[in-house]
């Protein structure tokens, strides 16, 4: 295969995994919040985080213990803001209890936070954060950005 | 209310953060690291803030009646989050975002098509087909030498 057809089969792949991501927030959050309900949205993110540490921790452990040389990791170069994700990951926990028990409601609060982060990502984009090539945006950048936030929309303020 | 809009926003670029931060490990080191990385930062973090927020009262409640499956959100978190690290450095930060955007508001309009109004579902189904046409959009166009 060419080198041409490798990229663009693996582009495909990574599309399909990342949509595939999406399906699998929507669950973690319908099951997250069933944990909520018997407590609260804190306790049951604290909770989330603990399962998946040690859930993460085991499956690694199996994959070291499979392999006597372990993979080479460029662990010298790692800045140490790149271990600390989870961070932000887990205040996000505390700001949709703020927001969605705020006049936003679900509704308002889901959909401004897709726009935040897609915001965000057409920011990271545009200035070539994380190593992604920097690109200007033109029209046909923007036009799957709004067919999106567009549909998104549309589904959240559905009439019931 | 500005104030609530504010944060809503800045709730949407923390998910975006921990993506960018996220894939940056994944990319050292590899997406289940990244994950497990996350998941214990994350657990430290919430568990100051839990300390902090029930340090005045008794009522900490752990959720012993939910139901078991309840309790895998966090298996399900760790492969989201490994998914997420693997893609992110490979597709970008938007196309990532439209891209796991999508697939969240697809499965959640799955989850809801039982028992609805005709409106709700032409609505819902207006919506698919246009975050369909934006996914298209963007691979069509990024996929352009």
């Amino acid at each position: 295969m060419k080198i041409t057809e490798q990229c663009t089969l693996m582009t495909h792949a990574s599309s399909l995994l990342a949509v595939s991501a999406g399906g699998l927030l929507t669950l973690m959050i319908l099951l997250n919040s069933q944990l909520g309900q018997y407590s609260s949205p804190l306790t049951a993110s604290w909770i989330a985080h603990g399962v998946g540490a040690g859930f993460a921790g085991v499956v690694l452990l199996c994959k070291y213990s499979q392999r006597r040389a372990s993979v080479p990791n460029n662990t010298v170069n790692t800045p140490i803001w790149a271990y600390l994700g989870g961070a932000p990951g887990a205040f996000t926990v505390v700001l949709a209890a703020i927001t969605v028990n705020s006049p936003l409601g679900i509704a308002g609060s889901l959909s401004l936070m897709l726009m935040g982060q897609t915001l965000f990502g057409l920011i990271c984009d545009t200035r070539g954060w994380m190593g992604t090539p920097q690109r200007c945006l033109s029209l046909k950048d923007i036009m799957p950005v709004l067919c999106i936030l567009g549909g998104s929309l549309l589904i959240i303020f559905s009439p019931e | 209310m500005a104030l609530f809009i504010i944060l809503a926003l800045l709730n949407g670029v923390c998910i975006g953060l921990s993506r960018v931060i996220n894939g940056r490990l994944s990319v050292s080191l590899n997406a289940m690291k990244a994950s497990y990385w996350n998941h214990l930062i994350g657990f430290i973090f919430l568990s100051i803030l839990l300390f902090i927020v029930n340090i005045n009262q008794e009522a900490f409640y752990l959720p012993q009646k939910a139901p078991l499956i309840a309790f895998a959100d966090g298996i399900i978190g760790v492969l989201f989050v490994a998914l997420n690290s693997l893609v992110f450095p490979k597709l970008g930060a938007t196309r990532t975002t439209l891209l796991v955007v999508s697939g969240q508001m697809m499965v959640g309009v799955m989850l809801t098509l039982s028992g609805q109004t005709l409106i709700k579902m032409l609505c819902n189904l207006a919506g698919v087909a246009l975050i369909l046409l934006g996914i298209f959009l963007n691979k069509t166009q990024q996929d352009k030498p």
